[in-house]
């Protein structure tokens, strides 16, 4: 491409300005002022109808780091980032692969595969929420007409069931959007490159290992980033399905949060955990922005 | 021959996944179709025996549906526009204009991207319970919910319109100033009409965005009056005794089938927008 003229030049020329000031008061509004208010709330103790009463220091953090419900949010966050972003990419690498192969029915499979995506995730957690229904769910019917169970399980009652069902219908949403990035990834890499290591005598999971894994990775990376930061911050479907119940056994981080916030009447330490959690996801994207090889851009 | 049993063996390799994703619909349709009485029939049924649109009416009237579509439609809407009217100009400043402080600025448009606006829930229902409109305060007005719904959209939206920008040639506006057209004229008749479709597909992201979004709605609308069609089909299962399922899946079949109809068109472009940062 030619070299294009540059049309404006300086440090912030004010025609720029003026295009981008909307933009940053906006987030300024939305991020900045928010931001100071949870920093502010997070350092005084707060009155059950959000009045600002002392000057209260670390407490609210003490409080909260020695809140054994908040240290086992903190450990099920952990586990449910893990496994939906980790469950994701092994169902979403050979989706992805077999969806770029050349077979009979190919357009619906993909247009099947991308179906979940065109639900909001609230909606999605309303409809397996009634699917895995303890007396009339057709999760339960179907197992029984298998004969795999004898009499219906109650899923959501028991935090040991709960969880895992949420954590799967987590995978199952975020399958869409991975496979698209993927298959973005697959058609990238040329046919023939194939070609030269079948020749070579390159078995079909020789050429998967050897080929096409490396040159997917900077796509898996993108995908796995993205992903991560955005289960981590994923709320409907553990606050609609079983709002971090039974006995707090399925609370991750944001729904400890909400639940502090909007109906246990804490706001200090609820502020308190945002920060941690901001904390969490800044060291997160500073680790990775540090370990990204120099020549990726 | 080889290909038909290739074909069999990717079919069969996809099933279990095919199968779940295409689930919800079945279990959505088929429980919306059944009465009331079908719902609770133990052993469960598949298929509706009697099918019947009960639960669409009965839910039409419980939840005072129509009055949620048009809460849901208007903030939809008005958010949307809101996103593109401060958007559209950065995308253009980020995409046409050199300036020093451009990398830094999409450096910070990453970050707003990266805060997801539940972290910030807290803050912002203070913020809006603080600030006076009207006879009482933002908290609870439909005004509370557009300008976040705009601040989080804005950075993706920048980013996608940005990368569509920058593939519109230059030269066809320089053209236009040679001829004597100022710089504002050459954008609003030349660019823009070149622009519109990349606009309008950044424009029904927002608004599928805003449709589909719950945290926020849920928290910074209280008033069962101002409340969104995602808010209202939840708290027709949340905090229940008893669930009228039939309804319920109604509503979501309502809530899911427009949308989710335009989302798929979307797909495509979508992920050149999300991914344009990344990828380049």
């Amino acid at each position: 491409m030619a070299a294009r003229r540059p049309t404006v030049i300086g440090v912030l020329p004010f025609p720029v300005l003026v295009m981008i000031a909307p933009s940053l008061l906006l987030a300024a509004f939305v991020i900045l002022y928010p931001l100071w208010e949870i920093l502010r709330l997070s350092v005084h103790e707060i009155s059950r109808f959000g009045l600002v009463r002392g000057f209260v220091g670390w407490d609210n953090f003490t409080a909260v780091l020695a809140d054994p419900s908040f240290r086992a949010s903190l450990w099920r966050t952990l586990v449910w980032t893990g496994a939906v972003v980790g469950g994701t990419l092994v169902v979403s690498v050979p989706t992805a692969v077999i969806l770029n192969m050349d077979f009979a029915g190919r357009g619906l499979a993909r247009a099947v595969v991308m179906l979940p995506w065109s639900v909001s995730l609230s909606m999605a957690s309303i409809v397996w929420l009634w699917s895995f229904n303890a007396d009339y769910g057709l999760i339960n019917t179907l197992l029984q007409s298998l004969g795999l169970i004898a009499r219906g399980v109650p899923w959501m009652a028991r935090p040991e069931t709960a969880f895992p069902i949420e954590i799967a219908i987590g995978v199952i949403v975020s399958i869409p959007f991975t496979t698209t990035i993927l298959l973005g990834g697959l058609s990238s890499i040329p046919g023939d490159i194939y070609e030269a290591a079948r020749i070579d005598g390159a078995g079909p999971w020789l050429q998967f290992r050897a080929l096409t894994l490396p040159l997917l990775r900077s796509f898996i990376n993108i995908a796995v980033v993205l992903n991560i930061i955005h289960v981590f911050n994923s709320f409907p479907i553990i606050w609609i399905m079983t709002q971090g119940g039974p006995d707090d056994g399925t609370h991750i981080l944001i729904t400890y949060l909400y639940d502090l916030a909007f109906r246990l009447g804490k706001p200090g330490p609820a502020a308190a955990i945002s920060l941690i959690m901001l904390a969490i996801l800044f060291v997160f994207t500073f680790l990775y922005l540090r370990l990204q090889p120099k020549d990726a851009n | 021959m080889k290909r038909i049993r290739f074909s069999a063996l990717a079919w069969l390799a996809l099933s279990p996944l095919l199968a779940v994703s295409v689930f919800p619909f079945v279990v959505m349709l088929t429980t919306a179709l059944k009465p009331l009485a079908e719902v609770f029939v133990y052993p469960t049924h598949w298929l509706p025996q009697h099918p019947s649109l009960e639960g669409f009416t009965e839910m039409w009237k419980a939840t005072r549906f129509a009055l949620a579509l048009r809460n849901s439609l208007e903030i939809a809407f008005e958010s949307t526009l809101a996103t593109l009217a401060v958007a559209v100009p950065a995308a253009y400043a980020v995409a046409r204009m050199q300036f020093r402080l451009r990398p830094p600025y999409r450096q910070f448009l990453l970050v707003t991207q990266m805060l997801s606006p539940i972290l910030l829930v807290l803050g912002l229902y203070r913020l809006m319970g603080m600030i006076p409109f009207g006879d009482g305060k933002l908290l609870d007005t439909r005004l509370a919910i557009i300008i976040p719904y705009a601040g989080f959209q804005m950075a993706f939206s920048v980013w996608m319109l940005s990368s569509y920008f920058a593939a519109i040639p230059a030269a066809i506006e320089e053209a236009a100033w040679i001829d004597g057209c100022t710089r504002l004229r050459a954008i609003v008749s030349i660019f823009l009409p070149l622009a519109l479709p990349a606009i309008a597909v950044t424009g029904l992201v927002a608004f599928v965005a805003a449709w589909n979004e719950f945290a926020l709605a849920l928290t910074l609308l209280r008033d069962p009056d101002r409340q969104t069609v995602t808010i209202q089909v939840v708290n027709l299962v949340a905090g229940r005794y008893s669930v009228e399922w039939n309804q319920v899946m109604a509503a979501t079949l309502v809530a899911t089938v427009p949308v989710g109809i335009m989302f798929t068109w979307l797909q495509r472009y979508l992920v050149r927008g999300l991914t344009f940062g990344a990828i380049q």
